[in-house]
Formats: C-alpha cells, structure tokens, sequence
C-alpha cells in the first residue's frame, strides 16, 4: 500500500441513468498541492462533494490516509478540512462566532488553535464583525480557517482564490505552500483559472466530462523543441545562416524569424548570428502555457 | 454525550443570534400586554362580588338580568347563562374568587396558538436554513453522523418551544400580578361544561389549559420539522404548519359526518374531548384510539425526516 493521503478508487457517480463521474482513480501524497481543473460542468465538485461525503458515492471508494469514506466516515472525514464552493458562513454571526460553532463540531479544538487561525489568515481585526459585513475574501479567509481548525492531513479548496485581490491571492499562495511544506499537508485545489493554479500546485489534473484526461507535473514540459522567436535584421542573411550553419528552417512571420529548436541549441545560435554580423533586437521562447495545453485538451467544453 | 450537548447548544446559539427570534418574543410580551389591559380596561371580572354581602350583589344583578331579558328577547342566551353561573354560586356558597395573576395566566392560555405559531416558524427554518445560506455543507462535513446533527436540531425546535411556553407563563402572571395583583393560587373557580356548572381549583385548571394545547404544538412543530426537512423550503414548511394549525379543527368539522374523517390528524389533537363533560369528536373514538393516532402520525413525520436527511446528496443550489 502507498502512504497516499488521499486516494480514489475508480470512483463512479451515476444520477439516474447519466454518469457524472466515470471511473476516477487519483491519489495524493502528503505535502503535495494538487490542482483540479475543468471547466465548469466537468464534475470537480461532485468529485469534491463525494470526497467529503456530501453526495453518496455510486461505485467505487475514497480512501483518506488509507480510510474508507465509505465504511468509516467518521475516522475519514476527521482528517479533512473543506471548504466547498463558496465560504458560506451564518451572516446573523460574528467571524468568531462562527469559527466557534465549527470548533463545537470537532474535538480537541482549542482557543489557542482558534486564535491562532484567525491569526494565520489574518482576520484579527474583523473576526469580532458580524459575517453579514464582510466582503466575499473576507469569507474566503474565514472559512479556509475554519478548514483548519482541527489540524487536517487533507485540505480541500474548492476555488479558494476567488474574490480575492491580487495581493490576497498571493498571500493564499504563500499560505498553500507553507502548509503544504512545513505542515505536510495534502492539499486539493479546484479552479477553473489555470494561471493561478499553475503557481500553487505541484501537479495538475484535468477532468472533463466526468473523466480525468490528464495528469501533469507543472513545469514538465522543458526542452522539447521549444518554438522561439527572433527579431533580426537583415532578415534573409540570418534566415541563410540558421539554414546552412544549423540545419533549421525558419519562417519568416510579422517581421520576425520563427522557428523551432532545443533550449540548448540558443546561444550557439546567438554566437553564430553576431558572428555574421547579424543585429540581434530580441529573442523570446514561446512557452506553451498550461492554458494553452488546457484548451488544447478540452477541447469545445461541451455538457453531456 | 457532551458532543451531543455541544451540537444543541450550537442549534441553540443560531436561533437565539438570530434578531428575529427575539422579535417574536417582543411581539409574544406585546400581546400579553394588551391583553391584560384590555381586560382590566373592559372591567375587571368578578370585581363587585368582593365584598361581604356578595350573595345580596349576585341576586340583584340576576333581577336586573331578568327585567332586561323581558325587554329585549334577544339577550335571552347570554344572559340567562349569566344567572345559571350566579345561581350556581348562590346554591353552593361560594364567593366568586377574586380576579388575579393567576386567573390571567390561566386565560392567557389562548394565546398558546402563538406559541405554537414561534416554534413553527423555527421548526420551519431550522433545516431549510442551513440550506438556504449554504451552510450545510459545512455542517455535515464534520466527524458526526447526519442523524446526530439533525436530532440536535429537532432538540433545539422543542427547547424553543419550551421556552417560549415557560416565557408566555411568566410573562403572563407578572403582567397579571402588575394588573391585577395576586391573591390565592388555591382558589376554586367555576366553569361550565356540558353537563352544567362545576368547580375547578384553579391550579388545575391552568395546568389543564396550558397541558391539552401542548399535543397541537408537538404535532404542528414536528409536521413544520419534517416539511422543512424534506423539501429544504422554510416558507412551504412554515405555511403548510400554520394553516393546519388554523384550519386543522375546521376541516375535520366539514367533514364530521365521514367515516374516515377520526383518522385525521386534527380530529385527535384535542385530547379535552376525553375530560369529563366533553363528547367525543366521533363515535367510537376513545383516549386510546386517539393517542394511537397521534403516536402513528408523529412516528410518521420523524422516521421520513430522518430518512430523507440522511440519504440526501447535498448538491449545489
């Protein structure tokens, strides 16, 4: 058996006779951020709701640190921190007030560790505010404090950026990685805003129409004949000399040279342009970003 | 067990955060309020038999009601009731009893049916809540079975109502004894059944009248209960249980002739229908059959709440 912190196993869910999720096997380690994307309607949160247990599960198991969510709810879900789709708190309810009525839910939840996740979203300020008050980040921070209340192996974070301002984003990011770093947390993020999932997560899957289609670590996809582009003059000399000194071909487009080679392959072209007296303006490598890719799998997002 | 009790004091907390909650309990004292002054406004009653020839006052008002029951043929009903109940003083020597908090308190009975009107409307919000702000989710994603936090919350609906009993009983004899002051509480007071006249202690007879409408208040809260439950829709729940409630005692009246109508609900909630110098509502009902209904109706409504709670797939909105 693995130590994964959280596992799927081929899990099925069936409402009437449509399959919303097909056969989903998955497992997280600890301390790794996992990003969870798909457009909407693909079933990440009928994913994440049957992970914590919200919707029966048709077929299949979810294990949490090797527990079954199916035969001992209990044990499973006390390792879990959530927060499913939007953070809704009782706005009649101070912050604090809320944060305690969670407490009350779970054992071995002291002030201490109430305080010190206030502290740890920086909420002090408002906590004592009614939850009615407060602005849609305000209750993002909010509820992934209550998530964390109890101390979970699992955190899960169903678009936990959302409405947030940039530099909130950027705290959440940092908090992501400190917990999944010092604290060894496995932690699922779902979103459908891929830039900011590709800075925070380790490893990303997509799912589409109730299927995982891909798994990726981010930041894999290096040194593959990356295309680049170059900005040269004159154009047809250096267009020549890439062709007879380095066997590529390239195009000419906008102005500009494009052509596709390996990453160590640049500056030996770069020393042989000079060379030829070839003036050099700019050279870019064109990443292929996860969006890209993203769209390219996706495809037309169509629902089933 | 502390877990459990940590889960009704969180239900608890909801309800009393909530400034709604204690709206109702403004409007429950405003009317207990204006019902004492109404009746001290209206004439205290029994106020001028309290002196030492009460007798003598008694009689004379019977032969003012007589000479003007000649007169005006119409006020014959309430009139000669009126002389029935002094003559039933007269006959068996007893001094009507002055009017105090406790004989307040007593009335105020009626005002019961609010009560049960409060505890509807939390027992109809208390499940559909949640699903209305969201916060189920972050409910039932805790270390506790679904049947656990939906009893707790079936617990808090009847401390409500427990409490707002206790708070209308209060509130009630303070306003009264402010009113009206406060004599004996083991004072006798008449009342008249259908068999005549009798005499009640008065202690009985605010426990009787603050006891029998308690079966219409567990019934209707528990129906708001398993409504809200079901459909996740405070307003449905709501307005299902307080029609009922209203209208409960008169549909079965419409249908009182039908055989099948002593099965109903609302033709069994009214246990006084078995006290003494009461009929039955239909033939062939007894105590019995009646407790058996209501056991049959309650099992009805908690056994569908809590099936329907526990299998449910909390999906999104």
């Amino acid at each position: 058996m693995t130590s994964a912190a959280l596992e799927l196993v081929h899990l099925k869910k069936t409402i009437g006779k449509k399959e919303i999720i097909k056969d989903l096997s998955l497992s997280i380690e600890p301390g790794e951020v996992f990003g969870f994307i798909g457009p909407n309607g693909a079933g990440k949160t009928t994913t994440i709701r049957m992970i914590v247990g919200l919707i029966s599960i048709t077929e299949g198991d979810v294990l949490i640190q090797g527990k079954s969510s199916k035969t001992s709810f209990k044990e499973a879900i006390q390792e879990v921190g959530a927060i499913v789709e939007n953070p809704e708190m009782y706005p009649f309810m101070s912050g604090w007030q809320n944060v305690k009525h969670y407490a009350r839910m779970m054992s071995g939840v002291t002030k201490e560790r109430m305080q010190e996740v206030v502290e740890l979203m920086g909420l002090e300020k408002a906590i004592h505010e009614k939850v009615g008050k407060y602005s849609l980040g305000m209750r993002q921070r909010l509820g992934i404090a209550q998530a964390l209340l109890h101390k979970p192996s699992v955190l899960i974070l169903d678009e936990p950026t959302n409405g947030l301002d940039p530099a909130g984003i950027r705290e959440m990011r940092d908090h992501i990685r400190h917990l999944a770093k010092e604290q060894n947390v496995a932690i699922i993020i779902s979103s459908h805003l891929l830039s900011e999932i590709e800075q925070m997560c380790d490893r990303i899957g997509i799912i589409k129409n109730g299927e995982l289609i891909t798994l990726q670590q981010v930041g894999e996809t290096e040194n593959d004949n990356l295309l680049h582009h170059l900005q040269v003059t004159p154009m047809n000399r250096a267009k020549q000399i890439l062709h007879e000194h380095l066997q590529l071909e390239a195009t000419a487009l906008d102005g500009r040279l494009s052509f596709h080679c390996q990453k160590e392959f640049v500056p030996n072209i770069i020393s042989k342009l000079v060379e030829n007296h070839c003036a050099i303006y700019e050279l870019t490598t064109a990443h292929d970003s996860l969006e890209d890719q993203f769209f390219e799998l996706i495809g037309e997002n169509t629902i089933e | 067990m502390s877990s459990m009790l940590k889960l009704i004091h969180n239900e608890q907390l909801k309800i009393y955060t909530k400034k709604s909650t204690w709206l109702m309990y403004l409007i429950l004292a405003g009317l207990i309020f204006t019902f004492a002054f109404s009746v001290n406004y209206y004439g205290v009653p029994n106020e001028e038999y309290q002196v030492d020839n009460w007798q003598q006052v008694l009689q004379e008002e019977n032969q003012n009601l007589e000479q003007e029951m000649k007169k005006d043929k119409f006020k014959t009903a309430y009139h000669s009731y009126i002389i029935e109940k002094n003559n039933y003083y007269l006959e068996h020597d007893i001094q009507p009893a002055a009017y105090d908090a406790w004989n307040f308190t007593g009335e105020t009975s009626e005002i019961i049916i609010v009560v049960g009107l409060l505890s509807i409307i939390v027992a109809g919000g208390i499940v559909a809540n949640e699903f209305r702000w969201g916060t189920i989710k972050l409910l039932l994603i805790r270390p506790i079975e679904r049947s656990k936090i939906l009893f707790s919350k079936y617990v808090a609906v009847l401390l409500f109502a427990l409490y707002t009993l206790l708070f209308l009983f209060i509130t009630a004899w303070i306003t009264g004894a402010i009113f009206f002051g406060i004599s004996e509480v083991d004072a006798t007071i008449v009342k008249d059944a259908t068999d005549g006249f009798r005499s009640v202690p008065l202690f009985k007879d605010i426990l009787t009248n603050y006891s029998f409408p308690l079966v219409d208040l567990l019934m209707m809260t528990t129906l708001a209960f398993m409504i809200s439950t079901v459909f996740r829709n405070s307003s449905l729940a709501i307005g299902v249980s307080l029609f009922l409630l209203m209208g409960g005692s008169s549909f079965v009246q419409m249908f009182a002739d039908k055989d099948w109508v002593k099965y109903i609900l609302f033709a069994n909630t009214n246990l006084r229908q078995y006290t003494a110098g009461n009929t039955p509502f239909a033939e062939g009902m007894t105590l019995g059959f009646s407790l058996t209904v209501l056991i049959v109706y309650y099992v009805i409504f908690i056994v569908t709440s809590w099936i329907v709670f526990k299998k449910r797939d909390v999906a999104g909105q």
